[in-house]
């Protein structure tokens, strides 16, 4: 059966790797980076993705959990952590690369009216979330006896978008050498376990497919970690969903959740907190003058081509009624965009794994620890009654219709 | 040609490492689920003389000039 559907469709296998490939080398050279360190790399990724899809199909393995998701981080993660690979194929493992282009991708599917109209909610339930999980964060790694630019650190890390976040932070306020691997090895162990945990209890409590992802996206701080739990969830929402709701609307909601609400203020973060370093921390031999363009150097440009892309779908289909959007516009255009974001995704879940060797992260301490996982339960929780209770309504009703 | 003096901040500074490649080779764990390639980094950098991750923007009694400075014709 297997055989027999590569044998029939190997061609099509073969044109979309080379269309891949080539969007992919051009976008990489264009940032300066070698593409034939590139490329061997990525042939290799997009031969395990197809081994991924097709574990994926298989449903004894959906049945307990496996997951296409979690299949490819589980592969990445095993590889990584023992044979492992050369070093050099890390320049196709661009975790962060094949997450911004899937969620522009996710753009082009979306309404651009859709994101008018929860954007706002998102905003709110993620400003609560971020400034009492940073607030939680640095008053115990402060009263722990934390310096308070790892304080710092670790707080917007664990509040906003992780590794990004904990890097931004760090600089912003001049952080030691040290305090972004911690940050970046706290992020790292919480995000793959919220990557298991998140669905499997979203699913226990039949949580509706769009307050799963929203909750999801208010209790996952790194885009990519956060999209294979949203993506989990909506598999197993696909498969079983007694509560209701589609897949697409987790993985819907857990963008806005995180990209709108969340990673769009890292820059004022970063702003405001280098005031705060600059002003009323004491100084070491370091000095700089916080500027308000760091809102704009540090904005995670990739959202304007999330916006951008709905709002170029939805002006070229704005003529078309309901009936005929779902009869030509769905099929034609949205589903394959839809295909090859979830390609996207799957180059992305890999590159997760195959990038993150245990052994090599940085010994991050029991005070750092504590601090950082008391912002986990607080996020965790407060994302939870946020999401399935005070505006359970919006991300119920989240409608990918136009 | 005149050769000038560049700002006395890091981003000319000889104990400064900014390139996103450095950056992923030092920072543990960076490129797992992020890059140094992406905005939210702006153009912070290692200091090798302090240390510490600080701002482009910033400035020592330290510093001391790249040995490349700028040119005008």
């Amino acid at each position: 059966m297997l055989s027999q559907h590569f044998a029939g469709n190997w061609q099509r296998y073969v044109v979309q790797f080379v269309l891949w490939a080539a969007a992919f080398s051009v976008a990489l050279s264009t940032m300066g980076r070698k593409v034939r360190e590139f490329l061997p790399a990525f042939a290799l990724l997009y031969a395990m993705s197809l081994a991924v899809f097709v574990i994926g199909q298989w449903e004894t393995a959906n049945f307990y959990g496996f997951e296409a998701p979690l299949v490819a981080l589980l592969l990445g993660l095993a590889i990584a952590n023992t044979y492992g690979l050369p070093r050099s194929f890390d320049a196709g493992f661009r975790v962060e690369f094949y997450v911004k282009t899937a969620i522009v991708l996710l753009g082009a599917t979306v309404p651009f009216t859709l994101i008018i109209w929860a954007g706002p909610v998102a905003i709110v339930q993620a400003s609560i979330v971020s400034l009492i999980t940073f607030g939680v964060i640095y008053w115990v790694g402060t009263r722990l006896g934390l310096d308070r630019r790892l304080a710092a650190t670790l707080g917007v890390g664990g509040a906003v978008c992780g590794v990004s976040a904990a890097i931004a932070i760090s600089g912003a306020v001049g952080g030691k050498k040290e305090d972004a691997p911690i940050a970046i090895t706290l992020v790292i162990l919480w995000a793959i376990v919220m990557i298991f945990v998140l669905p499997i209890v979203a699913h226990a409590f039949n949580l509706p497919a769009g307050v799963g992802g929203a909750w999801i996206g208010t209790s996952e701080f790194a885009d990519a970690a956060g999209i294979a739990a949203a993506q989990t969830y909506a598999n197993m929402v696909n498969t079983s969903n007694p509560a209701g709701g589609t897949g697409d609307q987790a993985v819907l909601a857990f963008t806005l959740m995180k990209v709108v609400g969340r990673d769009v203020w890292i820059g004022i973060w970063a702003f405001v907190l280098a005031i705060v370093a600059t002003t009323r921390w004491e100084q070491g031999p370091m000095g700089r003058k916080a500027n308000a363009a760091e809102i704009w150097w540090r904005f995670p440009k990739f959202v304007i081509g999330f916006f951008l892309a709905s709002i170029i779908i939805t002006w070229v289909t704005r003529d078309y009624s309901l009936a005929e959007h779902n009869r030509e516009v769905i099929p034609g255009l949205v589903a394959p965009i839809k295909d090859l974001r979830s390609w996207a995704f799957i180059f992305c879940f890999l590159s997760i794994g195959l990038t993150t060797r245990f052994r090599e992260l940085a010994a991050a301490g029991i005070k750092p620890f504590i601090a950082f996982s008391s912002g986990v339960a607080v996020n965790v929780v407060l994302g939870f009654v946020l999401s399935a209770y005070v505006f359970a309504t919006y991300w119920t009703n989240l409608s990918l219709a136009p | 040609m005149t050769g000038v003096a560049v700002p006395a901040k890091c981003r000319n500074c000889r104990h400064f490492r900014n390139d996103p490649a450095y950056l992923e080779a030092a920072i543990k764990g960076l490129s797992a689920m992020s890059s140094a390639w992406g905005s939210v980094r702006a153009d912070d950098g290692l200091c090798l003389h302090h240390d510490r991750y600080l701002s482009a923007e910033a400035s020592c009694r330290d510093f001391q000039a790249e040995a490349v400075t700028a040119i005008l014709c």
